[in-house]
């Protein structure tokens, strides 16, 4: 039979809980075969911002887009258009834009401490949204996620909450 | 007031779209410093000087 050995911490002094179900029911928590931090909702960073006032774009032009409005923001972790999340994993990332009339070309694209990382929607044709979703590791520290876009057109983007957004979510820690 | 990409494109008129998806890269991290040259790749045109650029307006 496995032993369980509640082990305090160095550092803090909290207390830790099991709490029981507020049923009848049994429950079992099985824990995997592998050595790692548990991951619950309140150490699993999420947002979601949007687009809330217009933003003209040059053509032909790399364009950090900017998002002023968080519709949640659950660690603190965007600011300035910029995510940087405070744990360490493996976030899904996701970008979108859409432009007020038809643009030449788009190109979406999600950049990482400040290079390009991954690009999405690439299309030479009459086009008016683009949209760019990744797999990206964070390192809780220095690492930042910022969403850029090119469009072929020089113009405003639609400033809303369905149509211009970046959000993203840890799937797994490190 | 022109952008950059149009007083590049005065320059170098023969320029296509394509050439700014691959050999040129313009870019505008939106720190309120404006768009920039951030690659210049292009097998034929030397890269404009900023006092090419800036008698263009």
């Amino acid at each position: 039979m496995a032993a369980l050995i509640p082990s305090a911490s160095a550092t803090g002094s909290g207390t830790m809980t099991l709490a029981g179900p507020s049923t009848n029911s049994n429950q079992t928590i099985t824990i995997p075969d592998a050595t790692g931090t548990m991951m619950v909702s309140g150490n699993m960073p999420a947002f979601s911002a949007y687009q809330s006032s217009a933003q003209t774009l040059s053509g032909s032009t790399d364009t950090k887009i900017l998002f002023q409005t968080e519709e949640f923001d659950t660690n603190s972790n965007f600011a300035s258009s910029t995510f940087t999340p405070t744990v360490a994993g493996y976030y899904q990332v996701s970008s979108s834009i859409r432009m007020n009339s038809l643009a030449t070309s788009v190109r979406m694209m999600i950049y990482k401490n400040g290079t390009k990382y991954k690009i999405g929607t690439d299309v030479n044709t009459t086009v008016n949204n683009g949209l760019v979703t990744t797999l990206v590791y964070c390192n809780g520290t220095t690492d930042y996620i910022e969403a850029y876009a090119n469009i072929g057109t020089g113009q405003a983007l639609s400033a809303s909450s369905a149509d211009t957004w970046f959000n993203g979510s840890m799937v797994r820690g490190a | 007031m022109m952008t950059l990409f149009e007083k590049i494109k005065t320059i170098y008129p023969q320029l296509t779209d394509h050439d700014f998806m691959t050999v040129i890269t313009l870019q505008n991290d939106s720190d309120g410093k404006g768009d920039y040259i951030a690659k210049w790749s292009h097998p034929e045109f030397e890269r404009p000087t900023q006092e090419q650029l800036d008698a263009i307006n």
